[in-house]
């Protein structure tokens, strides 16, 4: 039974647009909070250290090719080198990144104000929403959807009859957090794409675990296999030049 | 892309090479365009009244459009602007499929039921 229901104009006037802009203020008001809240963290000079190793290890990976093969597996003992090679770190002084998270407050307090700045805006709408606009019939999705949906879109409607497809202003929150996210990759600039969904994944695995990626860099570089890619770069020159002059 | 060509693969050796900054920007190119022409579909199927399935497949098709202007705004060669095909084919795809169904609704909604 699909009838069309004609809703009230005062419904789109006041609940629809209203809470998407809402919604779209919050998240700049968000992004910009976050900017000013930045602490900068004063680098631990050995972290950076382990930093810049690390990065330069990169790149004579990415170009090992480019170098004769005595060049570069004089820079892989340097690296690698089992007394004093730079990404060599001794099974025991590992540093623990947990301990070293908790007793840095500085961490401690970037780690919590991200985390509040994002669950609080979302809390506050949430519960905005419930309060305000519960009780009827929001808006029409243009697709139909299984009766299961129902108890989640239709929360504030108790009429069973009615069709999923219309849902309660709770679901337009819902539809309006996961469908803003590309309009604020626009608006706000390209690095501020990231909204509470990704930040959330991004939860689980966090800090720099300097002695791991220093080990892991190792085995990478001591795989890696030399291919001189220039063998005869005289002859690749003078081609190059005579195409270039043709 | 855009005018100012940036080729991130540099044709001259036959060694591929890859500047990680242009190759990051085109990227950020393509994304930028699914985004923005998600939302204008969105609002277009809203308007004209498609629904269910009609509405998705206007979608695929926009995206399948998309990809052929970043093609050929690339010149139909994607190795010299970006590391793999599939990027260019089928990155953004997902993430512009939210933002197309809110558009969807709120157009639909607007002009049909209100």
């Amino acid at each position: 039974m699909a009838e069309d229901l004609v809703l009230d104009t005062a419904i789109r006037d006041w609940v629809l647009i209203p809470l998407s802009v809402v919604m779209v203020l919050i998240g700049i008001l968000r992004y910009f909070v976050s900017k000013l809240m930045r602490s900068s963290p004063t680098p631990d000079a050995k972290m950076v250290k382990e930093g810049q190793v690390i990065i330069r290890a990169r790149s004579l990976k990415f170009g090992a090719n480019f170098i004769p093969p005595r060049s570069f597996r004089t820079r892989r003992s340097y690296f690698s080198n089992e007394e004093n090679g730079l990404l060599h770190v001794p099974k025991g002084e590992g540093s623990n990144p947990q301990a070293q998270m908790f007793s840095d407050p500085n961490m401690a307090m970037d780690m919590m104000k991200k985390n509040l700045s994002m669950i609080i805006p979302q809390t506050l709408t949430f519960a905005f929403v419930n309060f305000f606009f519960s009780g009827f019939v929001a808006a029409k999705i243009p697709f139909p959807l299984t009766q299961r949906f129902r108890s989640m879109l239709q929360n504030g409607i108790d009429l069973s009859t009615v069709d999923v497809s219309y849902v309660s202003s709770r679901s337009w929150y819902f539809l309006n957090l996961f469908g803003l996210r590309g309009l604020f990759s626009l608006i706000l600039g390209d690095e501020n794409a990231i909204d509470d969904t990704q930040r959330m994944m991004q939860m689980g695995g966090f800090g720099f675990d300097a002695s791991k990626s220093l080990s892991a860099e190792k085995d990478g570089l001591d795989i890696l296999q030399h291919e001189w890619a220039l063998p005869r770069f005289e002859q690749r020159a003078e081609s190059v030049l005579r195409k270039l002059v043709k | 892309m855009g005018s100012s060509e940036k080729r991130p693969k540099d044709a001259m050796n036959d060694i591929p090479t890859f500047s990680a900054e242009n190759l990051q920007n085109n990227l950020k190119v393509i994304q930028n365009s699914r985004t923005f022409l998600s939302i204008i579909a969105g609002v277009l199927a809203g308007i004209i009244g498609f629904t269910g399935l009609t509405g998705f497949v206007f979608y695929f098709v926009v995206m399948l459009i998309t990809s052929v202007g970043l093609m050929a705004k690339a010149g139909f060669s994607a190795d010299l602007y970006f590391d793999s095909w599939n990027r260019v084919l089928f990155d953004g795809f997902l993430g512009g499929l939210m933002s197309f169904v809110l558009f969807w609704t709120f157009a639909y909604d607007l002009v049909h039921i209100f």
